[in-house]
């Protein structure tokens, strides 16, 4: 009976969302309330745990550039929600909407990631 | 509530970027990409059948599984009349905490009862006929382990204090039981930093209500750190089709330099 749901299963997994939680309280990191969106230009893409994370190139209003770590689900969530190493890659136009780190870095937790293009990217 | 409405957003983020494709707003509290735990996407995938027996008729317990226990606020899992008391060295100890020093967010394990946000996998040994050992593999925390001894053997004497103890098992009816004891004082019962010492004890007690469902209750004695003992409930979700994955969280855990403050949900 296992297996002939196999085959189901696998197609839910395109879809299928992992754990919410990270392996670390999420308030005590990021403020909520204090959203921040972003565009810039990737310079890394790290595909690591506990997090993947990426860094964009920010220019402010001074026309300096400000490096951002930005902060997504860990590789193995992303993945079972069908999302690859290779969605974002250097040198993407980025746009992203996250709440700022409560330590005050140019730190975020990336809540959406939306490309030059309109196309989300991690959106699932 | 919050994390309530989390879910709820998550739940109907999913349906919607399944069905439809485009864009909706997640929660505030969700990374991109991360999904939801009780996404029905997935729960759909799970046969609507009675928990599948070995063939010496026990109830076969292996497979992924994901949830099954605390991982923001113990509190949360209470049967309804339980409640923790905590004695005020203990609590004095709790309030003492900082978030940035949870042993999970350093990357440790999760000991007993708390569990990862990660899928675990039961592997019973041998694999038909009577188990002799049953092992928990966690994807998370830290790709640790537990083996549960069904061999009938005894808890020793003295054990080494150790982040899951040292566990027996046996079936009662359709229920495993599993007896622990030897911990450890370094890990946290949940997000909150409910503490314990070295004289907890937990017996939990999983039964597999459905094939896509597995209930775990679980008793917490600890006399060093709680007034009385309580007992908690939890479900894990079969998780058909997945495997485990590497997780190496120390590989680059930048999180714990950024925490603030006590802990919090």
């Amino acid at each position: 009976m296992r297996a002939r749901f196999r085959g189901i299963g696998a197609l839910f997994l395109l879809i299928a969302a992992g754990p919410a939680a990270a392996h670390h309280s999420f308030v005590t990191q990021y403020d909520a309330d204090a959203p921040v969106t972003l565009k810039g230009i990737v310079t890394k893409v790290e595909w690591m745990n506990p997090h993947a994370r990426f860094y964009i190139d920010v220019e402010d209003e001074d026309g300096q550039v400000v490096n951002w770590n930005l902060e997504l689900a860990s590789p193995n969530v992303l993945s079972r929600n069908g999302w690859t190493r290779h969605a974002l890659k250097e040198g993407d136009a980025v746009t992203v909407e996250g709440s700022r780190a409560r330590s005050g870095a140019n730190m975020a937790n990336a809540r959406s990631v939306t490309l030059a293009d309109g196309k989300q990217v991690f959106a699932r | 509530m919050k994390h309530i409405d989390s879910f709820i957003l998550l739940m109907l983020a999913g349906v919607a970027s399944a069905v439809q494709a485009q864009d909706v707003p997640a929660a505030a509290t969700a990374a991109a990409g991360s999904g939801g735990l009780e996404n029905p996407a997935i729960a759909g995938d799970v046969p609507d059948a009675p928990a599948p027996r070995l063939p010496d008729g026990a109830p076969d317990l292996s497979g992924v599984w994901s949830g099954g226990g605390p991982i923001g606020d113990i509190g949360e899992g209470l049967l309804p009349g339980e409640e923790i008391v905590l004695l005020p060295e203990a609590q004095a100890l709790m309030d003492s905490r900082l978030s940035a020093d949870d042993p999970e967010a350093n990357c440790l394990p999760t000991g007993v009862p708390r569990i990862a946000p990660y899928p675990w996998r039961i592997v019973q040994s041998p694999p038909y006929g009577k188990a002799e050992v049953l092992y928990f593999l966690f994807e998370g925390n830290i790709h640790s382990f537990r083996q549960i001894f069904m061999d009938g053997r005894e808890h020793p004497e003295d054990p080494d204090p150790t982040w899951y103890g040292h566990s027996v098992g046996h079936w009662e009816g359709d229920t495993l039981v599993i007896d622990t004891v030897g911990f450890n004082e370094l890990f946290w019962f949940d997000f909150l930093g409910h503490p314990h010492t070295s004289q907890l004890r937990t017996v939990e007690r999983y039964t597999r209500l459905s094939y896509g469902t597995l209930e775990n209750v679980t008793t917490v004695f600890d006399p060093g750190a709680y007034a009385k003992p309580f007992t908690i409930r939890h479900e894990a979700r079969l998780r058909p089709g997945w495997d485990l994955m590497e997780y190496i969280c120390n590989e680059n855990n930048q999180d714990v330099e950024h925490l603030r403050g006590p802990p919090g949900l």
